[in-house]
């Protein structure tokens, strides 16, 4: 193999992997708030998708009042947060004890939200721009500015919530309120304040995510319902209960979602088996096999 | 010069959407729940007024161009109103949201066919709308229909209508430009369902024919968001121009991978053939720029018929966002409401449909957006002008036009 070739192949694999990356990273972004709020408060989220569909649209505001799209960016966590906030207070609190109601109130909630952009937003589908676009070029392939930005500030926003979780006395608090509320509020810690809080923040996960990836995507209705299927096979693939179960997962998904299409592109033998379509069919075929053999996840509860 | 006003112009109403967006967004919500419009004439005639129903998406997702839709024909309709009528007959509308839903719209349909006994029935957007609907219509409503949609051709019920482009319109005239422009490669990345599926069938025999080759032929789910190993097969097979059929939401995704992949920057071209003015909207500025187009009408089209259409469709609707335009049936619906007035004119004031549908057939020579169509006998379908054109900061520059281009269906 002469250097030239070796060169491409390596420059190719290159851009292979920021590929897979990128999306892995776009989609613990897109899960991480769905998979607090269902690890620690047993509750599975259905409205999560439009909590992101409402921080993508915040930039969308912050636009259209003049603003620059980074300031949307930074307001939509505290928006949605706060927003979540309100609602678990309003809501959410009422239906700790009963997990299915809870499923279908989030779903009614995720409805009336959605419906309500879809007006505001006049059914459409809008543009909106990155922060800073452009391409970085390494030999002669280029590569998205903004997926870069994506993937540090994945890692970056993962770490500390992992640290926030494990190392700090708050985060103990959640853990040990999750595991035994009862227990909880009989060493004098108010599980109530707690869950609110634990709520609001994975509303801000996902509004930060919606805001940080609609760039990419377009601001349209349905934004965040398209991952939300995905995130619920995350969480059941990465093992609800932990907080670094589901990211792994939604990691996994992200990768297989690429990397299938890549496969398919590549090998030849594939293409003839894989069509686009399949290909995403797929990533839930092999999500499905592996919780069928690892019922509990991928990491088991009660890890941190 | 123009086109930096025309381009400024745009930027401004864009500013000034939120107040229009949604309040007429409200107004399509409260539509729903009504179910049936009627606008009378103003004023009445002895033998009573001609019945015109308009079956489009108030609603749901494709709610932007059903608006469109029904603004055209409102403003159609008043513009042969206020010129006094057919023949002397004011026409009267009845509207019935088919709510993007198929499900939904057979009902209001069927409303529209035995409740108001209309003469004639023009609307929907998708193909799967039309599929919906026209038995209903046509069928056991034994009413006249006229689709207005760019769409994928093989539609030949007889008396129904279509006076929107079909594949072989949008591609004979802009697929030989592109090879001459020395664009060889081919890759036809496209939304997996009929319309890309038959729109591409003739892309390929057109590009095949003229020494082009297609490299890349793949369909995808609608809302799929990741493309990169579509766009490095792009890159790696040297693929000359792009011939785009994604449509939203998987749209986004794939212009802004394709951009980012530096295939316009190292001369690459893309082709979209439902991109109209407005594509400024949900793509971005940059991922726009130089994008070729091929639709039967184009804001820079410049004829005194068109230009005064415009001008009044602008006037009646000041600041709306949704605009006349050709890729969102919005020309078609104001040539099928031209077709109709020329066809009852041909009958002399008789509404039966077998007569009119008859005079139909055989119409010529009619003015619409973007020039004169005339329908090819016995097919269903119109013979209109084309235009290709070019993106270019945020209008589009028409660089070929062709007369009276056949359909091609049904023949």
């Amino acid at each position: 193999m002469s250097l030239q070739t070796l060169e491409s192949k390596m420059e190719e694999f290159v851009k292979v992997a920021f590929d897979i990356i990128s999306f892995s990273c776009i989609m613990v972004l897109v899960v991480s708030g769905l998979a607090i709020i269902a690890s620690l408060m047993g509750i599975f989220n259905f409205a999560h998708g439009e909590f992101v569909l409402l921080g993508a649209y915040t930039v969308y505001v912050f636009r259209e009042l003049g603003m620059p799209e980074w300031s949307g960016m930074v307001a939509a966590p505290f928006l949605v947060g706060a927003f979540g906030l309100l609602l678990e207070m309003s809501i959410i609190k009422r239906f700790y004890k009963a997990a299915i109601a809870a499923m279908l109130a989030t779903y009614a909630i995720g409805l009336i939200i959605r419906e309500t952009i879809r007006g505001l937003i006049g059914g459409k589908f809008w543009a909106i721009e990155a922060p800073i676009e452009g391409v970085f070029l390494i030999g002669d392939s280029s590569f998205s500015i903004w997926r870069g930005i994506i993937i540090i500030l994945t890692i970056t926003i993962m770490l500390g919530c992992y640290l926030f979780l494990t190392k700090t006395n708050y985060g103990l608090k959640i853990r040990g309120a999750m595991e035994n509320p009862s227990l909880a509020r009989a060493c004098g810690i108010s599980t109530n304040k707690l869950y609110a809080f634990t709520f609001a923040f994975g509303a801000a996960l996902a509004g930060l995510a919606g805001a940080l990836v609609v760039p990419l995507y377009s601001l349209f209705a349905e934004l965040g319902l398209r991952f939300l299927v995905q995130g619920f096979l995350a969480v059941m693939l990465g093992g609800a209960g932990t907080f670094e179960g589901p990211v792994l997962g939604s990691a996994m998904i992200g990768a297989m979602v690429p990397g299938f299409q890549w496969l398919r592109t590549e090998i030849p033998f594939i293409s003839y088996l894989l069509s686009p379509v399949f290909a995403e069919v797929f990533v839930f075929i092999t999500a499905i096999i592996i919780v069928k053999f690892r019922p509990q996840g991928l990491i088991q509860k009660g890890r941190i | 010069m123009t086109d930096m006003k025309k381009s400024k112009a745009n930027l401004a109403s864009r500013r000034s959407f939120l107040k229009g967006s949604s309040a007429l967004a409200a107004a399509g919500w409260i539509g729903a729940l009504t179910g049936g419009f009627v606008l009378k004439p103003d004023w009445a005639h002895a033998a009573g007024s001609i019945k015109m129903g308009i079956a489009t998406d108030i609603t749901g997702g494709i709610a932007p161009s059903g608006n469109a839709n029904w603004q055209t024909a409102q403003f159609a309709v008043k513009q042969i109103n206020d010129a006094g009528g057919i023949l002397g007959r004011p026409i009267e509308l009845i509207l019935e949201d088919t709510a993007s839903d198929p499900g939904i719209a057979v009902g209001n349909v069927r409303r529209l066919v035995e409740r108001h006994n209309v003469d004639v029935i023009l609307g929907g957007i998708t193909s799967s709308m039309r599929e919906a609907i026209k038995n209903p219509i046509v069928k056991r409503g034994k009413t006249l229909y006229i689709y207005p949609q760019l769409y994928e051709g093989q539609e030949c019920t007889p008396h129904l209508y279509c006076t929107g482009p079909t594949p072989y319109q949008q591609c004979a005239e802009l697929i030989p430009y592109l090879i001459k422009q020395g664009n060889k490669r081919f890759a036809m990345p496209s939304a997996n369902y009929r319309w890309p599926q038959l729109l591409n069938v003739w892309t390929k025999r057109i590009i095949e024919e003229h020494g082009g080759e297609v490299v890349l032929e793949e369909y995808f789910p609608i809302d799929q968001v990741e493309y990169s190993a579509t766009v490095g097969k792009i890159k790696s097979e040297k693929v000359d121009n792009v011939f785009l059929t994604i449509i939203p939401p998987g749209l986004g995704a794939f212009t802004k991978q394709l951009y980012e992949s530096g295939f316009q920057s190292n001369g690459g071209t893309v082709s979209c053939v439902y991109y109209d003015e407005n594509s400024v909207n949900y793509v971005a500025p940059r991922e726009l720029e130089g994008v070729y187009s091929c639709l039967d009408y184009f804001h820079t089209v410049d004829d005194t018929f068109s230009n005064n259409a415009l001008a009044g469709y602008n006037e009646m609707w000041p600041g709306s966002p949704y605009k006349l335009t050709a890729g969102t049936a919005a020309t078609g619906m104001y040539r099928g409401i031209k077709l109709y007035e020329a066809g009852v004119n041909a009958t002399n004031g008789d509404l039966d449909r077998a007569a009119v549908s008859a005079a139909i057939d055989g119409i010529t020579n009619v003015q619409g957006m973007g020039g004169e169509f005339s329908m090819v006998p016995g097919t269903g379908h119109a013979a209109m002008n084309m235009y290709v054109a070019q993106a270019n900061g945020g209008v589009w520059d028409i660089i070929k036009s062709a007369n009276q281009v056949q359909p091609n269906e049904c023949a």
